[in-house]
């Protein structure tokens, strides 16, 4: 009796498993794990705050508020960035139009407030240190899943977990990431990268996870640096959805006379 | 022009010498910290306590020092800043004020010197109506920037200091700041930017108080630290218009400025150092290009007061070109190219009625300027290299700098600048003794 318990557990097991992966369509759950991580609501804003903690416990502040309007959903994104802290960058702006289409370059353009200089940036390698913290540029930007090919490797009662092959390896440093995505938020929660060797040396997570206006936001993230032992946290506060923030926002007058009424 | 942490992109990758081991701490590490960890946020504002006036500011300790005696100044520091930098804005409800000032002893000349870099009123003029909403304005002392040249300039006429250049001072300190008011306009045709600066602002040159340079009547270079005569200073304003436009991934710009030279290279019927009047009118594109920028710049510099290059004791006038290219090469790595020509206008005219045509510049005068940019140990670690070169006068500039912060309070900066040439004379060359190194402290509070 008990025997064939376990063997009627085993054949369902066995005979449903494959069915229900087969039922995960995987395109559509990163596409939507996309749209939720980077794409909630048409336009958004956001008062960011980092703290990068280096091996020697050292660490550096960086707060800016983000404003974000998309062109359309899974595609192109317009994105200001107004630093406030440190001393440095204070009055620094960083302008983004990201493309999605991965055979165009994002348009990027830096305001150097001391010099008064508008300075266009070259395309650059978009998983090099996003204001030198942890985080790749493309952590904050978002990396395109069309550039990688995702497979369903488990799924759990709160979880998928995909693994994601570069389609170009040579162009990244990791030779394949595992991703976990929330089921009830369609978030991604955890990342792991590895290197070919198997060895886990990077890990990107959402800490903390709330509803604002009915997007499910990731509020608190942590990047780790598995390898030296550094890591650096980032807090959002004063998120807003659905704001109708101005086309004209987004433009290089926004670079010298930054736009009060949305960065309060 | 890029500084190391505001160029934002960027860093090496941690090379993965990895062991288990290591990893094992990291994640214990995070554990123990997870608790903690998002509690310490230093003095970050709330968002709801930020105040409309903020206060930042620096300290900073420069030195430097020529690298060959310089028989005609006889000193050999060429930097010796003690500075403080004080920075003050005030929000107002859509418009701010802001205040950048510097105070600090220069040991080269001994005194305490002041420079306000920006007393400004800068906001929409909505307030006008709602015609002024298309409109923005900065009123006062302001640093002004525009053009596609990387340390070169053709279309920008704001003043520079040259001066801080050549010793070794930040980037922020080669824009000198002008009195000036700058009323942009929005519009879907193309955006307009007129600056006025009613009382004419010169560059901050080389006058022979740091740095000597050739003088062609003494065949030799002096350092008499010279000042412009008030009656060689002209009273009147300055206009500067930009109109640029944005097609596709293309930015156009069309410029015009009417004024002067902004180095007395004029001179008057005494021989004493004058400037010129001057109008200049051009054109820059700049576009992504494969994996890289390109950008063309285009000038004419136009000298009202000697319209057939026949006086000799006013600049003629000049074309000028620039054609550049920049690529990240690998990640963290940036490169670029400039190639630079200014045509001198009625060139045989300027060499048949010149006192000293042997030592007049080349009808065609080319420079290409190549950079290195690396950052690394996740940007905390600038190396910038910078080179002029002329082939037509066969000599150059090399600049190097080395900036490394690894935390928010301090920065420590080491470099650079290297004058060569094979002719006392030519434009780079002249200044082989003013190569110099220097060193540097900032604390930011």
């Amino acid at each position: 009796m008990k025997y064939s318990k376990l063997f009627l557990a085993l054949i369902t097991g066995a005979m449903l498993l494959p069915n229900a992966h087969a039922e995960v369509d995987v395109d559509a759950l990163i596409k939507q794990a996309e749209r939720a991580a980077y794409y909630a609501g048409n336009d958004g804003r956001a008062d960011a705050r980092m703290m990068i903690v280096d091996n020697q416990d050292r660490k550096q502040m960086r707060q800016f508020t983000i404003l974000r309007k998309d062109v359309e959903d899974n595609g192109d994104q317009k994105m200001m960035v107004f630093f406030s802290r440190p001393t440095d960058v204070k009055d620094t702006v960083f302008r983004v139009e990201k493309h999605a289409d991965t055979d165009v370059d994002d348009d990027r353009w830096l305001y150097l407030p001391a010099l008064d200089l508008v300075k266009r940036i070259s395309a650059g390698d978009k998983r090099t240190s996003f204001v030198g913290s942890h985080f790749f540029y493309e952590d904050v930007s978002g990396r395109a899943v069309s550039q990688d090919n995702f497979t369903l490797q488990e799924e759990t009662a709160e979880r998928y977990i995909l693994k994601a092959v570069p389609k170009q390896p040579d162009t990244v440093e990791f030779a394949h990431y595992v991703v976990e995505i929330d089921k009830a938020t369609s978030l991604p929660v955890v990342i792991n990268f590895f290197k070919s060797d198997g060895t886990n040396y990077r890990r990107v997570e959402s800490v903390q996870i709330e509803t604002v206006q009915g997007f499910p936001t990731v509020l608190r993230s942590k990047v780790s640096d598995l390898t030296n032992g550094g890591y650096t946290l980032m807090e959002f506060r004063g998120t807003e959805y659905n704001i109708d923030l101005p086309e004209d926002v987004f433009s290089e007058r926004s670079l010298r006379t930054p736009p009060m009424q949305w960065l309060k | 022009m890029p500084k190391p942490l505001k160029t934002l992109i960027a860093s090496t990758l941690m090379v993965a010498g990895i062991t288990g081991q290591s990893a094992v701490w990291a994640q214990e590490n995070t554990d123990t910290q997870t608790a903690d960890e998002w509690a310490d946020w230093g003095d970050l504002e709330e968002p709801a306590e930020a105040s409309p006036l903020t206060l930042v500011g620096f300290a900073e300790l420069a030195v430097g020092t020529r690298l060959h005696n310089d028989a005609a100044i006889g000193q050999n520091a060429t930097l010796q800043d003690a500075r403080v930098q004080l920075q003050a804005d005030y929000a107002l409800s859509a418009s701010t004020l802001s205040f950048r000032g510097d105070l600090y002893y220069d040991g080269v000349v001994n005194s305490v010197e002041t420079q306000i870099r920006e007393l400004a009123w800068q906001g929409n003029l909505g307030v006008l109506g709602e015609w002024g909403r298309k409109f923005d304005a900065k009123l006062g002392q302001q640093v002004l920037t525009w053009g596609t040249g990387d340390y070169v300039f053709l279309n920008d006429m704001f003043p520079k200091d040259y001066q801080s250049f050549f010793a070794g001072r930040d980037d922020e300190y080669l824009k000198a700041p002008s009195l000036s008011a700058k009323l942009s306009g929005y519009f879907d045709v193309a955006n307009i930017d007129v600056v006025v600066t009613p009382q004419f602002e010169p560059d901050n040159g080389i006058t022979g108080e740091y740095f000597s340079f050739f003088s062609p009547q003494a065949q030799m270079n002096v350092a008499p630290g010279f000042r412009v005569l008030d009656k060689n200073e002209p009273d009147s304003a300055e206009w500067a218009v930009r109109i640029y436009k944005t097609l596709g991934q293309t930015e156009l710009a069309f410029y015009g400025y009417r004024g002067f030279n902004k180095t007395p290279m004029a001179a008057d019927e005494q021989g004493l150092p004058r400037y010129s009047r001057l109008n200049v009118w051009g054109a820059s594109a700049v576009k992504p290009m494969g994996p890289g920028l390109a950008k063309a710049e285009y000038a004419y510099h136009d000298a009202i007061e000697d319209s057939d290059g026949n006086n000799p004791l006013v600049p003629n006038s000049q074309h000028r070109f620039l054609v550049g290219y920049e690529q990240e090469l690998v990640a963290n790595l940036t490169g670029s190219v400039q190639w630079y020509m200014e045509k001198t206008v009625d060139h045989d005219a300027l060499l048949a009625n010149s006192y000293w045509p042997q030592y007049e510049q080349e009808a065609n005068r080319h420079v290409v300027t190549t950079q290195l940019m690396y950052r690394a140990l996740r940007q905390t670690l600038t190396l910038n290299w910078f080179n002029f070169y002329s082939p037509t006068d066969s000599d150059g500039y090399m600049k190097f700098r080395a900036t490394y912060s690894p935390v928010d309070d301090w920065q420590v900066n080491g470099g650079f600048n290297l004058f060569y040439g094979n002719e006392p004379h030519t434009f780079y060359s002249q200044f082989e003794d003013a190569s110099n190194v220097y060193a540097s402290f900032r604390y930011f509070y």
